[in-house]
């Protein structure tokens, strides 16, 4: 906590980097502590989740293709000790990796080659929104579900849900105006934060997981529905 | 290597080749079995109906003979005794002297060398062709003395079912002609069906289903066919995907070094300021080139996973609502658009491939026109259409295919540096397109330069 809290101080964050290439982590270091990042480097997974372990980070790197225990199985670790925001390095930006990826709890991904400035617009993006308070609601109530984004609560026919920060912050900004379209576009400004390196699938992956988790079929969704063409709206 | 045959009839198509030789078949074999027909029931009929004609005429003329030796050699009466019969007529010739009830036109029947030699005393019986009758003449001497016996038939009725048999027997060989004809073609119909399978199959991997194959089926004339077709489909799909897989495979080695590339170059430029001036020209220098190859490069992935058929993510697209976010979100923020109202045109679409097809349209634009003009999105018929228009030089007639083509460069692009030199832009862009169902073509813009139109078929208004 008083690392993140140091974090939001300055801008800076502890960035572990999980990715078995030599050349691009040590390149990636150095950019990174050129934006005044702290560096933690690991050369596999299970590198990676012992140093997250022992010190934490604020944001964790993470390259798909690793040796032994892939990108997947390092994120779904990552996910199951802690909401720290995870961003995928792929090789392919077209295929099911991506949708795997987001779906092993990924809050977003890069492809290789990546422009340097578009990592840390990233790195900065998830930073912001696990840090920044979501718009201030006593409570929302839609359908069977309670939403209380003070307190970074959902309740679903009154059992709590636990929902990562960015599946939380997709559902509030959705929920403070029941029955109007998001485009997939206007999500990725308000809640991921990004003017122009965002992607549909992104929105996507995310409501499905949301869906997952809130409504009581996610097959046949009630509260978080799909405009055909347009993007999604909280049904009122 | 073409294999060819090369016969006079081979141009008229191998259906009416078989149709023909299995109708002249059938005309020569119904015309054999027609005219043995004919001619044997001709036969009998005839010979049936000589010897009753004959029997008759012989037991008449035991009963002229036997009325004519009573005595009285009242020859009419004796006749008149036979009494009257339809089909024949009779005479008896004494010496000189003729009777009978039609002498006249009897007479008139018979040839005259009938009646000498019947008059020198023999026992004959000729046919007789008088206009459109036959008939057949009986002559017999009767026994006293110089008396003859001449009884003539009409073979009219014979005649009449002769002429019945043949055109039964003409309109069966006919039948049976127009038979053989139709069998000719439904045969060469169900031979010709494999071919035309294997024809269907070869335009479906010409058209890029590679993974089409023939059904072997039970038939053992047919599987050595459909066993080649088959083999020759495989190392094609083998081969092309080899070539696809390689250039995806290169492509994706080099990321991992491009990676560290880009993100090393990016550290030198925060760092810019520390370097003298010459370092800091070869450092732009090296950062546009990287840029290049990384471009290069993810075309080059693209392109080869286009080949692949990789998964098309389909879905209903709102066309300028697509097209609008793509701008604002691009480095091309500033071009002008012409947009319908928000979500008029939905199309079935790939988002990220269209919104690839319409950033490679304008990175071309910028490329070889100076920059993009208008951005256009309308509805044409049932398409919906979306056009690039810039103000350069426009594209010559005999250049607009050839501009999609991989690596292709206009003639005017000799410059591969200052033109962005990658050749595989347009080449994307036509892929992408047709894979999701459109079509794409560039023509001139009115008013000067080029137009670049994709259309793709409308979901609904």
């Amino acid at each position: 906590v008083t690392a993140l809290t140091h974090a939001t101080m300055t801008g800076m964050a502890r960035v572990l980097l999980v990715e078995d290439d030599e050349g691009i982590r040590t390149s990636l270091r150095l950019a990174l502590e050129q934006e005044q990042h702290t560096v933690m480097e690991a050369g596999s997974t299970e590198e990676g989740l012992e140093l997250f372990t022992a010190h934490g980070a604020d944001v964790v790197l993470v390259d798909l293709m690793l040796p032994g225990r892939d990108g997947f199985e390092c994120a779904r670790q990552l996910r199951q000790r802690s909401d720290v925001p995870v961003i995928m390095v792929t090789a392919r930006s077209d295929t099911h990796d991506v949708v795997a990826a987001l779906e092993a709890g990924a809050d977003d991904y890069v492809t290789k080659p990546f422009a340097t400035k578009e990592l840390t617009a990233r790195i900065r993006a998830v930073l912001r929104r696990a840090r920044s308070a979501p718009p201030a609601h006593p409570v929302i109530t839609v359908g069977e579900l309670e939403i209380r984004p003070d307190e970074g609560v959902v309740k679903l026919r009154g059992d709590e849900v636990a929902l990562t920060k960015t599946e939380f912050r997709l559902l509030c900004e959705m929920a403070a105006a029941p029955g109007r379209v998001f485009s997939r576009e206007l999500l990725l400004e308000n809640v991921w934060g990004y003017d122009y390196f965002g992607d549909g699938r992104l929105v996507d992956v995310h409501i499905r997981r949301l869906r997952s988790k809130v409504e009581p079929d996610p097959q046949q969704p009630r509260h978080v529905v799909t405009v055909r063409g347009l993007g999604y709206k909280i049904a009122p | 290597m073409t294999v060819t045959a090369r016969h006079p009839l081979a141009r008229s198509g191998l259906r009416t080749r078989l149709t023909l030789a299995f109708g002249v078949g059938g005309l020569l074999l119904a015309t054999i079995l027609a005219a043995l027909t004919y001619g044997l029931t001709r036969s009998y009929l005839v010979r049936q109906r000589e010897g009753a004609a004959i029997r008759a005429a012989r037991s008449n003329a035991q009963a002229v003979a036997a009325g004519l030796r009573g005595g009285s050699p009242d020859v009419p009466a004796v006749l008149d005794a036979l009494g009257s019969r339809t089909g024949s007529e009779t005479l008896v010739l004494v010496g000189d002297a003729v009777f009978g009830s039609e002498v006249s036109t009897t007479l008139t029947r018979l040839p005259p060398a009938f009646l000498d030699r019947l008059r020198s005393g023999d026992a004959i019986r000729q046919r007789v062709d008088l206009g459109s009758t036959t008939y057949l003449a009986v002559g017999f001497p009767l026994s006293g003395g110089d008396t003859r016996y001449v009884e003539v038939f009409s073979l009219a009725e014979l005649d009449r079912t002769l002429r019945t048999l043949s055109s039964v027997l003409v309109a069966a060989a006919a039948i049976t002609t127009l038979g053989f004809g139709l069998l000719g073609f439904w045969v060469s119909r169900r031979v010709l069906t494999p071919l035309r399978d294997v024809a269907a199959a070869a335009g479906a991997i010409a058209e890029g289903r590679l993974d089409t194959r023939l059904d072997v089926g039970p038939d053992r004339d047919l599987q050595p066919l459909a066993g080649s077709f088959n083999a020759m489909a495989d190392a094609l799909q083998r081969r092309i995907e080899r070539d696809a897989r390689f250039a995806a495979d290169v492509s994706h080695e080099l990321r991992s070094p491009l990676t560290t590339l880009a993100t090393s170059v990016g550290v030198l430029e925060a760092n810019e300021e520390q370097l003298t001036d010459r370092p800091r020209q070869a450092l732009r220098l090296l950062a546009r080139e990287l840029d290049r190859f990384v471009r290069l490069v993810e075309d080059l992935l693209e392109i080869s996973r286009a080949d692949a058929s990789a998964s098309l993510v389909l879905e209903e697209v709102s066309l300028d609502d697509l097209v609008h976010n793509a701008i604002v979100r691009s480095p091309y923020a500033e071009v002008p658009t012409a947009l319908p109202e928000a979500g008029a045109l939905v199309v079935r679409a790939d988002r990220r491939r269209l919104e690839r097809v319409l950033m490679n349209l304008l990175d071309n634009a910028r490329s070889h026109a100076g920059g993009a003009v208008l951005v256009s999105v309308r509805r044409a018929g049932d398409a919906a259409r979306l056009e690039v228009d810039d103000a350069g030089p426009g594209v010559a007639a005999d250049e607009r295919s050839r501009v999609f083509e991989r690596f292709s460069r206009g003639r005017t692009g000799a410059d591969r540096s200052r033109a962005g030199g990658v050749g595989l832009g347009l080449a994307l862009v036509a892929e992408h397109v047709r894979s999701q169902g459109g079509r794409v073509w560039v023509e001139d813009r009115p008013g000067g330069g080029a137009r670049f139109v994709v259309e793709l078929p409308v979901v609904r208004a």
